[in-house]
């Protein structure tokens, strides 16, 4: 999975997003390392709604314009939390075989 | 012309690389979403953001031609379908002569004309499982390519082939053709299995894409 997928999926774990919170959600969450543009995550909402791992929550008109909320379906649920495990797991073999050797330094 | 309605058509005409069918039902969306994350006072689209842009729809329009995983799955039961329609054609051509002592052995006294209406039956047997290889083989390919017309064939294929197996099922196949009949009876498992992969939302949303390219 890549980053701005797992990002995305992970902005809308704990409740329905839209577009735009979505983008502000993974600013916040990757601590501004990533910035996500419209393109890059209409793209990435249209092939996660293709997959199944999301779906759209409701529309609302906000001052003439339309907001989209899209929210976690079961499945997206799942793979987003098989893939925090599997990072999960990555990274604390990474720690645990970095830790002696930085105990040297 | 104020400078957020110059910088929203700037956009639009950006958003315009998108696939009509993409857009038809997102546009407003992330114009509205381009629109908010725009600095105050800008006029044009980034550099960054065009390329963005235009990257996501060249992107969407190779993604419009990707095949869901149950679309993929369905297909692939379809070949399965082919075998197995063929195997049922084998059993039943190995099976044909225990068949008959069957049906002789329950009806001792078969007239010459019935022999002729069971020979009858046989020879249309093995003729439409022979049609209906092929005929999986076709569905396969179409739906494949997201035609809606392989997956009405694969719909109307289904509806018969569960009114065959009732009908032989109450005409006694599981008697006399114990074998042919559970033969069948996993072709029809196949077939339902990729009937509902056909109409799994995934695979819903990839044919009425296809219908709007």
């Amino acid at each position: 999975m890549q980053e701005a997928t797992f990002l995305i999926l992970t902005a809308l774990a704990d409740g329905t997003q839209h577009g735009y919170g979505i983008i502000s959600e993974v600013t916040k969450i990757s601590g501004n390392r990533v910035r996500l543009r419209a393109g890059t995550l209409y793209t990435a909402l249209d092939r996660l709604r293709a997959d199944g791992l999301i779906d759209v929550d409701r529309e609302e008109v906000v001052d003439n314009r339309l907001r989209r909320y899209y929210r976690l379906t079961p499945t997206g649920t799942t793979r987003l939390a098989a893939e925090a495990e599997r990072l999960q797991a990555n990274a604390t073999a990474a720690l645990t075989r970095l830790n002696p050797s930085l105990g040297m330094i | 012309m104020s400078e957020s309605a110059e910088l929203e058509r700037a956009y639009r005409r950006l958003v315009a690389f998108y696939p009509r069918s993409f857009r038809r039902e997102n546009e407003e969306e992330i114009v509205t979403v381009l629109l908010a994350t725009a600095p105050d006072g800008q006029r044009r689209p980034g550099i960054a953001e065009s390329i963005d842009l235009i990257r996501g729809a060249a992107r969407m329009r190779m993604s419009l031609s990707r095949t869901p995983h149950t679309v993929l799955n369905a297909v692939r039961l379809m070949y399965l379908g082919a075998v197995a329609e063929l195997g049922v054609l084998i059993v039943l051509w190995l099976t044909e002569g225990s068949i008959r002592a069957a049906v002789a052995h329950q009806y001792p006294m078969l007239t010459a004309a019935q022999v002729g209406q069971l020979n009858t039956v046989f020879t249309v047997d093995l003729a439409v499982g022979a049609a209906v290889v092929p005929l999986w083989l076709l569905m396969a390919w179409g739906n494949s390519k997201g035609s809606q017309l392989a997956r009405l064939a694969a719909i109307v294929c289904f509806a018969l082939s569960t009114a065959g197996m009732v009908t032989d099922a109450v005409t006694g196949s599981p008697q006399f053709a114990p074998a042919a009949f559970t033969a069948a009876g996993v072709v029809w498992l196949i077939g339902l299995a990729a009937i509902v992969n056909l109409f799994r939302k995934q695979s819903m949303a990839y044919y009425e894409r296809q219908a709007a390219l």
